[in-house]
This record gives structure tokens, C-alpha cells and sequence, in this order.
């Protein structure tokens, strides 16, 4: 029951109760009736204050939601409040505009009535469909779950250990760049923990690709401490070769390569970003470059062999083991392709483990198997993960890389998938929500009419 | 007298019950800074590194201040408190990021945005920390999409090459390879990131590849995936690929991160990347954008 359905009833109740007194002992107290007839007139006006009071409370807190920076918010609610007639769109208009240009109810729609209309209608209209598209996207990206997503929709996580490919400028900080030459440079990662070494290559190239002669006049690989902090080792000369040996592939192919190992170049009891600094000359034009590594010498897990897999609730479960050192928020992430090579999906567990032999869950969604129709059997490949910190720089340990094939599962008949959508109370209540900002938004559209 | 009384008892009784429907569901529209920050770090109300406070920028409009200065993921716990402070329970948040606070959002969405968070009463202490609504959670935030100016959750080469201070702790996490490898840009948990992409640059020109603000190239603002930068522009520069609008993959056929949508590409050139403690530059565009969308 309403405040509003209470205070009648109990104002009726009142007015009841004073008209049976007076009945009753109208021949003996007409006085007494009066004073019980003004106690009810009373009682009444406090239900009326009440209502009053709540009426202004209500009015006053929907001016306070709409906030400070609402005023158009306003202006439009108090469009859509305006009377109008069932059946009566005209009349909705007219008092909707009228009530967006603040004039009297009564009075003819102005110009700036109607101007202030066509306002509203453009920006209801924005609003649906910004509303669509946020309902829209959250609905088709809701059909699979967090852990299971279709590889397309990550373009770059399909090869997770490619090299990172740069194109950049031969100058030094705050000069000019050298025209028509390129440094051509690629990196293999850019977080590494324990023993992990990153490679690094780079070229000078002229604009019709050809290689350029290129110097190395000093290549350096130093801890990045803050402002003020004092770095706990020493700076170490990384050698850069073109020579074919450590690490670089081809002897004399104008590609250098240098590698950054920070446990074995004296940065192993060291977390945080070791970075190789690296000064060049070309025809006597200098140039500077550096590549950041961020680096954790801690070892937060280890790979055990085997994965276990698990059809259940019609997804096909791939579970992949380490030994837990660390306990903490771990992230890891694993690409699968069918049989033929053909990307599928990109999964991932992304939660807390506590130390000791654990299972991280990968999970291949079932009505992903089943839109898809990939070959069997699938492969796990090229996972990788790290034990993510929080609230701290590095915010990471690494695990190892486990590039390729990882996994090969059984043959499973597609009839083995469900293809029912992903369901959980996250995805209920977004929709609930984005739905109904939908409908509010048609819903004043409407009001304020065409 | 007792009348008078009688009306400020129901005043007061049926405030604290309208109060508190108030309470129920409220949006929010939360700003996240880039570097330099400025505002105070815990201070939900100092917009001092965006313009006047009074500038309409959205409903019940917050500013999610950071230091501008330290890593991401040092500081993004300030961000992550914000969310869980608006964000959860029966409140719903729009947010506004610029330049390195594209960083910030996705990172936390990327990372945290699947785990359990307690559900807040969205009255935040001096720390911008809020208390417990009532001891539940819920997974990830309320949040209903994501205007970004200026992003820099690409990289900048101008942290690239040793023009901004490497001693920088941020510019370190702004070094393109870094900051595309910090965490698959792609998890949004299928919230849109609209991406307005200014291009009034001229200073750095030689070192911004492509069309850029005077900080961050297109392949930034523009969401374009991969892990390193490139060339995009606006479709009257016929020598380089057009950064298109829309979420569509860009001319040449590089993708945008999956839902990154350009909502605003500068083909005017009239935008570039500073607020000037203005409301100005390309966060202009996404203020009038927050201002008409997140109420």
C-alpha cells in the first residue's frame, strides 16, 4: 500500500469515527461533536501536511538526482511529466513543449517551444542510440562467457610471441630526424621474470628497404629506479652484433642483434624495468634508442605436465596444472585452433589460487564449439600467464612461455556442445539495466512525439 | 507552532525515505585524468586538471584523480576504488578517460574487470575509498560504456624516443611497446570504448606517425590493435591509411581493438590534446559528449 492509499484510509476512518459520534450523541453533546468534529478536521490536516511534506520531499530529491550538471535532464523530465490525454498526442506535444520552454499551460506553443522540442527529440534521440549500440554490443558479447571468447574478437592475440615490430626515426631526443632511413627494430617481450632473456634486433633500412650501415656507438642495460632511488647494480655493456653468433641469426645481414638477460648480466636480485640504451651513427647523423624489459626475478609458479580435459554442462573443459609458489590473482591465457589450423577461441582463467599443485580451468565454451563447427580434435597452443600483483610496479610475475602446441584434445561430436547462451547474474543484470535505459529513452522519444 | 513542527517532523521523515529510494540507483559519470594529473588524489569533487567543476560534464559527475606521474599499475587501485564507490550495487556509471587514463580503465577492466567487488555505499572518505553497502558482492563493475580523449592506451612515441622525461615513471608505461603489452586492450567485457581522435598537431609531427593531437598519434586515439604503433590519418592525406570511424578495421586493414569504436576523428584538425584547465582540446568534444549521454 501507497503513503498516499494510507493516509486516505486513515483519514476516512477518522471522519467516520466522528460522524458515528455525533450521531450517536448529537442530542447530548452538540458541543462536544463539534470539538470531536474539529479534532477529526485536525487530523486531517496533518494527513494533508504529511502529504504535502512528501510531495515537496519527492519533488526536491528528483531535483537532486538530476544533479548539478542536469539541467537539460530537467527540462526534459519535466517535458515528459507534462499532462496529456490518452490518445491525445498532440495535446502530450503541446504540454511537453510547454513545459520544456517553461511557459504557461495554458498558452499557444511558442516557436521557442517548439525549437526547444525539436532540441529535446535530437538529443532523445542520441541517447537511444547510444543505448542501443551499449545493448547491442553487451548482448552479442554476452552470448560467451568472459573465459571463452571468440579469437576474432582479439585481432591481436592470435601469435602472442611474435616479435614487436617498430618503425622508427633516427635522431636523438629533441632533434630532428634523418630523412629517408628507417630504424627497423623488433623486441620478443616486454615482461620477463627469472632467467627469461629477451631478444632484440634492429636494422637501419633505407626508404626502398635496403639495408643502411649502421654503428653502435654504446649499448647499455641499466636498472629504471625512481627519481632519488639508487640503483642496487651496476650498468652493463649488452654486446650488439651483426656476426651470426649469440642470438643474431645471420652474420653480416645489417640486422644487429643484442639480448637482454637481466639474472645473467647482473639484474637478477633486481624488479623493475631494466632498460637498454642503445647511442647510433649513421653518415655521421647520431641516433638513440632504448627498450624497456620489465623484469621480476621471482619464480611464482611452475608447469606441471598434462592437461586434463573434461566435457561437462556441454562445454569442453581444459584443465592445465602448475605448482603454485606464490598465491595470488593469477592470469593466464591460451589460444585454441582446430584441426586444420583455424584460430577458434582465445580462453582464459583469471583468479585467485592459493599455493601448491593447482588446475587453472580453460574453458571452451559449448555454444562457441557450436556456431563455429571447428574440426576436432582442437589444440591448446601458446599460453602464457603471470601472477598479477596488485597495487604495485612490477605488477607481474611471469611464467614460462609455453610456445606451440600445448594440448591436442579428444574427438567430440558437435551434438556434445550445448548452444545454449552464457548465463550468470552479471549478465542479467546488464541487460536488465541497458534494456531499460533503451525502453526509457523509446518511451520519451514517444512523449515528445514526431 | 505545532503545526510548523508537524510539517518539519514529515519533512524530515519523508526525506530520510525519499533519501534513501535516492540511494537506490544513481548514475555517475566518472573522470580519469591523464599525466600531469593535478586534481587531488582521493577528492571525487576537484576537477582542477579538467576546468570549472560547474562545466556540465555528465550526471553526478566525478573526478577520478590520480597522480598523473607514477606507473599504472601503482596508482590504478585509486581507479579500481572509484569504480567499486559508484559502479556497483544498484549505481551505474558512465566514464570519461583522457590521454593515460585510457590506460587506467582498460587496464582495470582488463585485469579486474571479471573479479568479485564488494558492492559500496558510494560515499567515499578522504582517501576516495568507500565503506561496504551490505557486505555482498558482484562481478566486475556497473558500467554502461567508456568516452575516451586522446587516448594513450596505445603509447606515445614521444615516449619512445627519450623526448619525455625517462626518468617518468608513467612514461615508461607509455613507451608504445609497454602499454600495448600491459593487457589485451580487447576486454572490455563487451562494455564500448568511444574514441574521440584529435589532430591538430604540428610540433612533433617528425616523431608522431601519422595524424596526432601533439601528444598522441591516431593509432592511439584511435584504438588501432597491435602490438607497436603506425601511421593513420584523416582520408585528405592521400600518402597514409585512413584511421576510419566506426568500429571497422582501418584502411589497409588493420583492426581496432574489439569494441573501440571512433566516435570523433579531427578531420578538421582543430583539436589537439590539452584540457587547458578548460574543458579543451579533444576533451572537449567528449565533455559535450558526456554532458548530452550520461545522465
Amino acid at each position: 500500500m501507497s503513503l498516499g492509499a494510507a493516509a486516505d484510509g486513515r483519514r476516512r476512518r477518522a471522519i467516520g469515527r466522528a460522524r458515528a459520534q455525533g450521531r450517536v450523541k448529537a442530542t447530548r453533546a452538540r458541543a462536544q461533536g463539534r470539538v470531536k468534529a474539529t479534532r477529526a478536521r485536525a487530523q486531517g490536516r496533518v494527513q494533508w501536511e504529511l502529504l504535502l511534506a512528501v510531495a515537496t520531499v519527492v519533488l526536491a530529491a528528483w531535483w537532486m538526482r538530476s544533479g548539478p550538471d542536469d539541467t537539460g535532464t530537467r527540462v526534459k523530465l519535466a517535458a515528459i511529466a507534462a499532462p496529456a490525454r490518452s490518445g491525445d498526442s498532440e495535446a502530450a506535444r503541446a504540454g511537453a513543449a510547454r513545459a520544456a520552454s517553461g511557459a504557461s499551460a495554458m498558452a499557444p506553443l511558442s516557436a521557442l517551444g517548439e525549437a526547444q522540442r525539436r532540441e529535446q527529440i535530437a538529443l532523445w534521440q542520441g541517447r537511444l542510440a547510444r543505448a542501443q549500440a551499449a545493448l547491442s554490443a553487451y548482448q552479442i558479447a554476452a552470448r560467451y562467457p568472459h573465459e571463452s571468447r571468440p579469437i576474432e574478437e582479439h585481432p591481436d592475440q592470435v601469435r602472442p610471441f611474435a616479435p614487436i615490430a617498430e618503425d622508427r626515426a633516427l635522431r636523438m631526443p629533441g632533434g630532428s630526424a634523418t630523412q629517408g632511413v628507417h630504424l627497423r627494430t623488433t623486441q620478443e617481450r616486454v615482461f620477463a621474470s627469472a632467467n627469461e632473456a629477451s631478444r632484440i634486433t634492429l636494422t637501419l633500412q633505407d626508404d626502398n628497404g635496403r639495408a643502411l650501415p649502421l654503428r653502435i656507438t654504446r649499448a647499455v642495460l641499466h636498472e629504471v629506479n625512481p627519481p632519488g632511488v639508487a640503483a642496487t647494480a651496476p650498468p652493463f655493456n649488452v654486446p650488439v652484433n651483426d656476426d651470426g653468433a649469440n642470438g643474431d641469426v645471420s652474420a653480416g645481414d645489417g640486422i644487429f642483434t643484442a639480448v637482454m638477460q637481466p639474472a645473467a648480466q647482473g639484474f637478477g636480485r633486481f624488479a623493475g624495468t631494466v632498460r637498454l640504451k642503445l647511442n647510433l651513427e649513421y653518415a655521421g647523423q647520431p641516433g638513440f634508442l632504448y627498450f624497456d624489459l620489465v623484469y621480476s626475478p621471482e619464480q611464482a609458479a611452475q608447469w606441471l605436465p598434462g592437461v586434463r580435459e573434461v566435457l561437462a554442462k556441454g562445454s569442453l573443459d581444459l584443465f592445465i596444472k602448475a605448482q603454485v609458489r606464490l598465491p595470488g590473482r593469477y592470469v593466464i591465457t591460451g589460444r585454441i585452433d582446430d584441426a586444420k589450423g583455424q584460430p577458434l577461441a582465445l580462453v582464459n582463467f583469471n583468479g585467485e589460487v592459493g599455493a601448491g599443485e593447482v588446475e587453472f580451468r580453460l574453458p571452451v565454451f559449448g555454444k562457441l564449439v557450436r556456431d563455429r563447427q571447428p574440426v576436432f580434435p582442437l589444440v591448446l597452443r601458446d599460453v602464457e600467464g603471470f601472477l598479477l600483483k596488485p597495487d604495485t610496479f612490477p605488477d607481474r610475475v611471469m611464467l614460462p612461455r609455453l610456445a606451440g602446441v600445448v594440448h591436442s584434445t579428444r574427438s567430440y561430436p558437435l551434438a556434445s556442445f550445448s548452444d545454449a547462451e552464457w548465463t550468470s547474474e552479471e549478465r542479467t543484470r546488464y541487460l536488465t539495466e541497458l534494456g531499460q535505459d533503451v525502453v526509457n529513452a523509446e518511451g520519451k522519444l514517444q512523449q515528445l512525439g514526431p | 507552532m505545532k503545526t510548523a513542527k508537524r510539517i518539519l517532523m514529515s519533512l524530515g521523515l519523508a526525506a530520510a525515505s525519499v533519501l534513501a529510494l535516492v540511494a537506490h540507483a544513481t548514475n555517475y559519470s566518472l573522470w580519469i585524468n591523464g599525466r600531469t594529473g593535478g586534481g587531488q588524489v582521493g577528492n571525487h569533487a576537484d576537477f582542477t586538471y579538467w576546468g570549472p567543476a560547474t562545466t556540465s560534464a555528465g550526471v553526478n559527475k566525478k573526478s577520478v584523480n590520480w597522480d598523473g606521474y607514477n606507473r599504472i599499475s601503482s596508482t590504478n587501485g585509486g581507479i579500481r576504488d572509484a569504480l567499486d564507490c559508484y559502479c556497483t550495487g544498484t549505481n551505474w556509471c558512465y566514464v570519461a578517460a583522457h590521454s593515460a587514463g585510457n590506460l587506467q580503465i582498460g587496464y582495470a577492466l582488463a585485469l579486474y574487470g571479471t573479479s568479485a567487488r564488494y558492492k559500496k555505499n558510494a560515499t567515499p572518505n578522504a582517501s576516495g575509498q568507500c565503506g561496504n553497502a551490505d557486505g555482498s558482492t558482484q562481478t566486475g563493475w556497473n558500467i554502461k560504456w567508456v568516452d575516451v580523449a586522446g587516448g594513450a592506451a596505445g603509447g606515445s612515441e614521444l615516449a619512445d624516443s627519450g623526448d619525455w622525461a625517462l626518468s617518468e615513471p608513467l612514461v615508461s608505461d607509455l613507451k608504445t611497446s609497454t602499454a600495448r603489452a600491459m593487457y589485451n586492450h580487447n576486454s572490455t567485457s563487451g562494455k564500448w570504448f568511444y574514441m574521440y581522435a584529435g589532430s591538430k598537431g604540428t610540433l612533433y609531427s617528425f616523431i608522431l606517425p601519422g595524424q596526432d593531437d601533439e601528444a598522441i598519434a591516431y593509432h592511439s586515439s584511435g584504438g588501432v590493435s597491435g602490438s607497436s604503433g603506425g601511421s593513420y590519418c584523416n582520408p585528405s592525406d592521400w600518402w597514409c591509411n585512413d584511421l576510419t570511424t566506426g568500429s571497422g578495421a582501418n584502411e589497409g586493414g588493420r583492426a581496432k581493438w574489439s569494441y573501440h569504436s571512433v566516435a570523433f576523428r579531427d578531420d578538421g584538425e582543430s583539436y589537439n590534446h590539452y584540457t587547458n584547465g578548460n574543458w579543451a582540446g579533444i576533451v572537449s568534444k567528449v565533455r559535450a559528449d558526456m554532458a548530452a549521454n550520461a545522465q
